[in-house]
């Protein structure tokens, strides 16, 4: 007899030809995860199994956050010979629960002596007879005991919801434009969850922007690679560029423009790093900067798609998002990021492409992006 | 260079004070409550310590509590009120450290609790002080030095006031910023609790004191063991406790602080000419400390100066250092009536008895050349 951890994965499941190559991905990144911990991974009978784990609980956190795995349980497997010694096991697993229960059998073993209903029947009975405050209720039960009986018996109560999705690297990769703000790594986490490796880039405006911002993005960006297995950050110098916005550009334009400059520049990193789209967390409305106007704007210096995941998100359901993957309380942190450094008084909400083209004539665009793209900084998180 | 201009944040425990706590942890770990000789020893240096706090604060030794610090020295005395039945009236002056805003503001439930505003250089204004005495008055927070401008508070005028209009009332000062830098005399003036702490004079982190009057009533908030005749149970902090007392022994008394700030002061006016703002009184004044100088250098943000002058190695700071976290306007500048735009540039510089010529001209080197630069960008 031995605890291990049951994984369950969702929509893998539906693949047809294809399915072994999502599943390798997902063993791969459920190994990954587990192996701080010391546990052993494999797969077996359409399940994920980690055994061996210095601690259960802890493994089972990092494991609920690898996308892919729609949900897991702390299980025990023991030898499926000694029926009596299975719901002894199962009785003292319920010890302690009180309210309504039943028993779920699976048996995927058909040469078992009992049948799936058959077992219900006996093990709900022992349990009722060895355990105090329980009933049974077999349309609505408060608490399942379930028994899967393979090559060996498994039992487990508890059920942990996973975050779902695909397993990372089996959607190709996009680059991410990471603020310090609330929404990008929400926007992030979003189609990290579709299966997409992540690299990200976020602007650096010193001395009108910290360490402390810095360091806070890093933070960020940590958090976010805790469910996507690993983020290349690209901090880009990004003072040149807007001082020289603030310069020569019209005021209204100024955002806009900075804007698009940060577009020209991501998408030359995305590029570099092989990935075949940007992501931002802007949402209609929510700024100047982010009407379908303005948008159309950003987007013409873009030669690639750009996901926009929070797009028909309120602000309030961005927020329990965020407060959900734990990034929430970074992105309050106050330390200002580069977008509001120069911020106009009356910026332009319905912007013409041509204005905005024309505004930035001045511009030596391309040695500011060239100049901003070799300054890059690289960190692995 | 590395030149540290945040001195009100926190200084540099001295040479002298980082080997006095490491042979006090070394060969003087002894619990001065213990029976046997070393035991004695160490308690001899605790009184050494109480005895010099109490000298230079014309204070009596036997009423040092050593606390945890300022913060905790500041709630003792004022919270000590919480067993007072009979209500009144408590003030506390506008530009308070939040250690004593806090705590004042917590008694709003039982007292009259009410703010004594500033006048423009960050003064407390005498006559509104004066509307506000009450005969019911129980208690009168003032700090000696505020942390953020420099100034110093008429502490004889309100003692006064306090003596006139209602001579029960107690009179806390909170000394954090003033300890050390300037003198001031418990008895003569009739202070009745004072707070110190040990960081902010060379000494470590993790110690401090009140010193109380002998009307003073403190209530413990620490239950346990009796150390400090019961009003702060806990063993004693001893290598804090040493480390402090090496501070307040070998802190230079005679030095050219006031005249180094002078010498900044008048660089910083030869870099941004009239858009030099003062905030608090005149770097010459009698009532600006010899330490802190405070203000703007119009149009450059705060934060945007701090952060260029960082990778310079010089460290300043903009309000105080516990509101660097909170993206606001300082209260005390607020008190003061400064406007928004020059509020938002200011900078603390906070010497040192160490700090050098060297040091200053440096840092005025690098402030012109970031001030030329970034004052070109100024923000809407």
């Amino acid at each position: 007899m031995r605890q291990l951890i049951l994984i369950r994965y969702g929509e893998i499941y539906l693949k047809g030809l294809n399915r072994p190559y999502f599943l390798h991905a997902l063993v791969d990144r459920v190994k990954q995860v587990a192996k701080p911990f010391g546990g052993k991974v494999w797969l077996h009978d359409a399940r994920l199994f980690v055994s061996d784990m210095t601690d259960m609980e802890g493994c089972m956190t990092a494991v609920s956050r690898v996308f892919g795995v729609h949900s897991l349980c702390p299980a025990i497997e023991m030898d499926k010979a000694d029926f009596t010694a299975i719901c002894e096991q199962a009785a003292s697993m319920m010890e302690g629960i009180t309210g309504t229960f039943k028993v779920d059998a699976r048996r995927s073993d058909k040469r078992y002596p009992m049948t799936s209903p058959q077992i219900n029947m006996e093990m709900g009975g022992y349990i009722l007879e060895h355990t105090q405050g329980l009933s049974v209720d077999i349309h609505h039960p408060e608490h399942v005991m379930n028994v899967e009986i393979r090559d060996h018996a498994y039992l487990y109560v508890r059920v942990i919801e996973a975050v779902g999705g695909m397993p990372v690297g089996t959607g190709g990769k996009a680059t991410l434009l990471l603020s310090g703000g609330i929404d990008s790594p929400v926007a992030g986490y979003c189609i990290a969850k579709r299966g997409v490796e992540i690299s990200a880039v976020h602007f650096h405006s010193y001395p009108y922007t910290s360490e402390r911002a810095k360091e806070k993005v890093i933070t960020l960006a940590k958090q976010l690679s805790s469910y996507c297995c690993g983020i290349r950050l690209y901090i880009v110098p990004f003072t040149e560029p807007q001082l020289t916005i603030h310069e020569k550009c019209p005021e209204e334009y100024g955002t806009l423009i900075m804007r698009r400059f940060m577009m020209r520049i991501a998408s030359r990193i995305a590029e570099k790093e092989g990935a075949r789209a940007l992501i931002t967390g802007e949402s209609i409305g929510q700024v100047a900067s982010q009407t379908i106007e303005a948008l159309c704007c950003t987007d013409a210096v873009v030669p690639m798609p750009v996901f926009r995941p929070l797009i028909g998100n309120d602000k309030i359901e961005i927020i329990h998002i965020a407060e959900k993957i734990g990034t929430y309380e970074t992105s309050c942190l106050p330390y200002e990021d580069c977008c509001t450094v120069f911020t106009p008084r009356h910026p332009a909400t319905h912007p013409k492409l041509e204005n905005v083209e024309r505004a930035e004539q001045g511009l030596d665009i391309e040695s500011l992006v060239q100049a901003a793209v070799d300054g890059a900084e690289l960190i692995e998180v | 260079m590395l030149c540290y201009l945040d001195n009100s944040a926190t200084t540099r425990p001295s040479q002298r004070v980082v080997q006095a706590m490491i042979d006090c942890m070394q060969e003087g770990f002894y619990n001065p409550s213990a029976l046997y000789a070393p035991a004695v020893a160490v308690e001899k240096k605790i009184t050494a310590c109480r005895e010099a706090i109490a000298l230079e604060l014309h204070a009596d030794a036997s009423r040092v509590i050593f606390t945890s610090g300022g913060t905790e020295a500041d709630n003792l005395a004022i919270l000590s009120l919480l067993s007072e039945r009979r209500g009144g009236r408590v003030l506390f002056t506008a530009g308070e450290h939040p250690a004593v805003r806090a705590a004042c503001e917590a008694l709003k439930n039982s007292f009259d609790v009410k703010e004594i505003p500033y006048d423009r250089y960050g003064i407390v204004d005498l006559d509104a002080l004066l509307d506000l005495l009450t005969p019911d008055t129980r208690m009168i927070c003032v700090m000696q030095v505020n942390n953020e401008t420099g100034a110093i508070m008429p502490m004889k005028e309100i003692a006064d006031l306090r003596d006139r209009v209602c001579p029960n009332a107690l009179l806390h000062v909170d000394g954090v910023q003033g300890f050390l830098r300037l003198p001031i005399d418990m008895k003569a003036l009739g202070i009745d609790s004072y707070a110190l702490s040990g960081h902010k004079i060379h000494g470590p982190k993790g110690i401090g004191a009140l010193v109380y009057s002998e009307r003073t009533r403190i209530v413990p908030r620490e239950l346990g063991g009796g150390q400090e005749k019961g009003l702060r149970s806990g063993t004693e902090n001893v290598p804090g406790i040493i480390g402090m007392y090496e501070a307040i022994h070998t802190f230079p008394r005679e030095n050219e602080m006031r005249k180094q700030k002078l010498h900044l002061y008048e660089r910083l006016l030869e870099i941004c000419g009239e858009n030099l703002h003062v905030n608090g009184p005149q770097p010459e004044s009698e009532f600006s400390a010899p330490h802190i100088l405070n203000c703007s250098l119009v149009p450059v943000r705060s934060e945007t100066m701090i952060y260029a002058l960082e990778r310079d190695q010089v460290f300043i700071s903009g309000g105080s250092a516990c509101s660097s976290h909170k993206q606001k306007i300082s209260a005390v500048l607020s008190a003061m009536n400064v406007q928004r735009k020059v509020a938002e540039s200011a900078l603390r510089f906070s010497l040192s008895p160490y700090t050098s010529s060297e040091e200053i001209e440096y840092a005025a080197g690098c402030i012109a050349r970031h001030y030329d630069l970034l004052k070109r960008y100024e923000r809407r």
